[in-house]
């Protein structure tokens, strides 16, 4: 059987692209394997299906790692692995009755969710990036180095444009958790 | 009780209602799952995500507690915070009803 790999890029913000891609590519005859090294997904050839794909981000859930799987295969979903945090699940449509599930069914929970993403991940990698980035941007200003400055500076705004995303879907849930 | 816990539960959100209502005997996060399912004619289905953090919080804001394990599934039951938390809801519930029903009879 060949295997596909596919390079493809999800900031924080894009989680549900991530998890839409995932399903996009089961739908037409590729299963995903795993994920791995930089953003490197792998497939092999499957019967189209319609799966749906989740990810759960809770550090309760890398601490009690048996109790927490058995909860997700006791409701049918398939632990496939972890990557950056992240646990990757998936669930046939078949398998759901009625309306589409998902591994969160309320807003309350979806938020939680996202408040530690926030925490383990936005701030941490927002930090050392912020440290490490505005530092070498100043010092090439300084130096006149306009073009590692330009670099750079795309850097940051793409920093600040992933921040400002992951913010913009927090409160669109937070919104709708409130209706 | 304190303030903060009466603050976060009441209102609380149906999840969460439900979740202490099965508690209130001894079960596993599926096992509730389950209960909550059929007492709703499978309007409600609390998917694992939710279920998973919902008990964490709950056992962490000690309205829960952990009893044992059984094939890797944690039992828990309500504490008698829970219970009051419960009742508590329970009023503001029954206000609501009868408020409603006054004000569209």
């Amino acid at each position: 059987m060949k295997e596909k790999r596919v390079w493809k890029f999800f900031s924080i913000a894009e989680q549900e692209k991530e998890q839409a891609f995932l399903r996009q590519m089961h739908r037409a005859g590729w299963k995903f394997v795993r994920v791995g090294g930089l953003c490197v997904y792998h497939f092999v050839p499957c019967e189209p299906e319609d799966v749906v794909y989740q990810l759960d981000y809770n550090p309760e859930g890398w601490a009690h790692r048996a109790e927490y799987l058995q909860m997700f295969r006791d409701c049918g979903w398939e632990y496939l692995q972890d990557y950056l945090g992240y646990a990757y699940f998936r669930k046939p449509a078949a398998a759901m009755r009625g309306e589409e599930e998902e591994i969160f069914s309320d807003d309350a929970s979806r938020l939680q969710m996202l408040r530690h993403v926030f925490r383990w991940r936005v701030i941490p990698l927002g930090l050392l990036l912020l440290l490490a980035l505005v530092p070498l941007y100043v010092g090439a200003l300084c130096d006149r180095a306009y073009g590692i400055a330009a670099g750079l500076g795309v850097l940051l705004l793409f920093c600040v444009y992933v921040v400002a995303s992951f913010a913009a879907a927090y409160f669109r849930c937070k919104r709708g958790a409130e209706k | 009780m304190d303030a903060h816990i009466r603050k976060v539960y009441v209102p609380m959100t149906e999840t969460a209602f439900y979740i202490l209502l099965c508690l209130q005997t001894p079960n596993h996060g599926y096992g509730v799952v389950q209960r909550v399912e059929e007492m709703t004619g499978g309007e409600i289905r609390l998917a694992p995500g939710t279920m998973y953090g919902s008990l964490s919080k709950m056992e962490r804001d000690g309205l829960i507690r952990f009893v044992r394990e059984e094939d890797k599934r944690k039992i828990y039951e309500s504490t008698q915070t829970g219970r009051e938390v419960l009742q508590l809801e329970l009023k503001r519930i029954e206000r609501l009803y009868r408020n409603a029903k006054e004000a569209l009879s």
